[in-house]
């Protein structure tokens, strides 16, 4: 018998024997994409670290000698230290409204019963898949500054407010539109693991007489951390590298990293700066993921101890 | 049975619930309602009714361009992340090799790395050997950004199914070719559907490496409404989102008749 050899084949042991044992020919599958990535991604990726030390001179030529001067320029600089704070401040805000409003949408969804769910699920992912453009234009209409505004309108027809309100181009546009493209981030993540939890444990705290916040606080949020961290991970990520956003809602006031980037590629044709700003983004991005993972082992190794 | 919802709780988060579902789909409403108002400029209350927005976008040459072009890109990019991500994601489930966490790690990686960082890496490296076709870039980078979207989704298909059934097939005397057509494909073929289906519609949506890529002569769909919206003052936008809407709810449907919108979630 050839075939199904390796069925019957005992766990080989040792790195040689896993690399000539019966399924290897399956790892080689994989080799087709890394060597994708490895030029298409991961090279790119390094020649962009290598290119933010790179100096540029006054006539554009861009060589060595090696240099961190971009690194220092942007923590210099007044004007570009703003743009990283906004950055941090708005994706920040946006992972903690998303966590408080995408917590009770989590929990309708999977405690509800199969029309509800269904109903919630559709909704929440349906926008997911509309352009990140068509959505923050709808922001647009709806927080214009003027009469013309939807929200403004409806406020001074209501007699609620005399004057309309100036909510586009600002931080809080920002946030709103923001919240809207990445909210199914954090609804997910935070569904799916909001459904691991035995519905008998919370059942149980409410019969013994937990008051429904107790039971959240006690049994629930502490059960759903990973949902609860990977949410967070991806809107925070998401939103600190997101461009179109800002440029729609925020406009020159609330600008982010993203936009800061394109503009010294686009305009200001300062290539090493754009890089390095570049390098910053991904720190930041990378950072927050490292410190997710960080929290999830930290509460692990708690829990075992 | 899950616990019925009971008390104070429970109100709060049913109207916190109506509220966020309010808030969702608020703005796509109001673009499709304004997009048959019959002013030139964009104001509330939407006034008259008319479909003439929809008559000028048929004639819009760009529009129609950039639509042909980002349905092109979003083929071929689903294809390319197809012929990568499938295969990889068995290597994943189905091999036994040192560094598979690491190799995991790595092939899902450009879906936590900002896309708008991937574009520029792959912008200037295309730019230092030469440009060559504007099209062609796009297809290169659109692939880095999609396949992760394959590779997670059929990863997790591949991991539902009974392993016994593909060692049984082999048992028997099929080839591994044979067992994969047979027996592994037929059941993981949601997984992959879903995947392409995600790949196809994040390509054609996607922004941040599009903008590196294309210029003046190739600009896919986002570019151009982007341009619209940002530099020129145009009525049709609201029509052109609408559009982009309808399509998007068209792959909706479709994604849950295939897999079912719960299990495409998880993925």
């Amino acid at each position: 018998m050839r075939a199904g050899g390796d069925v019957a084949t005992p766990p080989t042991v040792g790195l040689l024997g896993r690399i000539v044992n019966g399924r290897s020919s399956v790892a080689l599958l994989i080799v087709p994409i890394l060597l994708y990535l490895a030029v298409f991604f991961l090279y790119p990726a390094i020649n962009l670290l290598f290119f933010s030390v790179l100096t540029q001179d006054a006539k554009g030529v861009i060589g060595q000698p090696f240099t961190l001067e971009h690194y220092a320029k942007f923590f210099d600089v007044g004007l570009y230290m703003r743009v990283f704070w906004n950055t941090l401040r708005i994706s920040l805000v946006t992972s903690i409204f998303a966590i408080l409003l995408g917590y009770p949408v989590a929990i309708v969804m999977v405690r509800s019963g199969p029309r509800i769910a269904r109903a919630i699920t559709l909704i929440v992912i349906a926008p997911l898949i509309v352009s990140v453009v068509v959505r923050s234009y709808g922001w647009q209409l709806i927080l214009a500054n003027s009469r013309t505004g939807l929200l403004n309108w409806m406020l001074m027809s209501l007699g609620i407010t005399e004057a309309p309100l100036s909510i586009l181009y600002s931080e809080m546009a920002v946030v709103i539109g923001s919240l809207h493209v990445f909210f199914p981030m954090m609804v997910l993540p935070l569904a799916s693991a909001l459904g691991k939890i035995d519905p008998n444990l919370e059942a149980s705290a409410r019969t013994l007489g937990a008051p429904w916040w107790k039971v959240f606080w006690r049994i629930t949020l502490p059960l759903s951390v990973p949902g609860l961290v990977a949410g967070f991970t991806l809107v925070f990520s998401l939103t600190a590298g997101s461009f179109v956003t800002p440029v729609i809602l925020g406009g020159t006031s609330a600008t982010m990293l993203g936009n800061l980037i394109e503009q010294q590629i686009f305009v200001v044709y300062n290539w090493p700066f754009g890089a390095a700003i570049a390098v910053v983004l991904v720190f930041v991005v990378f950072g927050i993921n490292t410190l997710s993972m960080r929290l999830l082992e930290g509460r692990r190794f708690r829990s075992i101890a | 049975m899950t616990p019925r919802l009971t008390g104070v709780g429970a109100w709060l988060l049913y109207t916190i619930t109506v509220l966020m579902m309010a808030f969702i789909l608020a703005p796509l409403v109001v673009i499709v309602a304004m997009s048959v108002s019959d002013s030139y400029f964009v104001t509330f209350p939407p006034q008259g009714f008319t479909l003439r927005w929809y008559g000028q976008i048929l004639q819009d040459r760009d529009f129609l361009e950039a639509l042909r072009l980002s349905s092109l890109l979003a083929f071929g990019a689903t294809a390319g992340a197809l012929l990568l991500g499938v295969p990889a994601a068995i290597a994943l489930t189905r091999g036994n090799f040192a560094g598979q966490a690491l190799l995991k790690g790595l092939v899902l990686s450009p879906l936590i790395f900002p896309a708008l960082v991937t574009g520029l890496a792959l912008m200037q490296l295309l730019a230092r050997f030469g440009w060559g076709d504007a099209r062609i870039n796009l297809l290169i980078g659109h692939i880095v950004v999609t396949s992760p979207y394959v590779i997670r989704s059929v990863t997790t298909s591949l991991m539902l199914i009974d392993i016994n059934l593909e060692d049984a097939a082999r048992t028997l005397g099929a080839s591994r070719l044979r067992t994969f057509w047979r027996v592994t494909l037929p059941q993981i073929a949601p997984g992959v559907a879903a995947g392409a289906l995600f790949a196809f519609m994040v390509s054609f949506d996607n922004y941040p490496v599009t903008m590196w890529l294309a210029n003046s002569q190739y600009s896919p769909v986002p570019l151009v409404l982007m341009r619209q919206l940002v530099n020129v003052f145009d009525p049709s936008v609201p029509a052109m989102s609408t559009v982009i809407i309808i399509l998007a709810v068209i792959g909706v449907l479709i994604l849950e008749r295939l897999v079912g919108l719960r299990r495409a979630a998880a993925m």
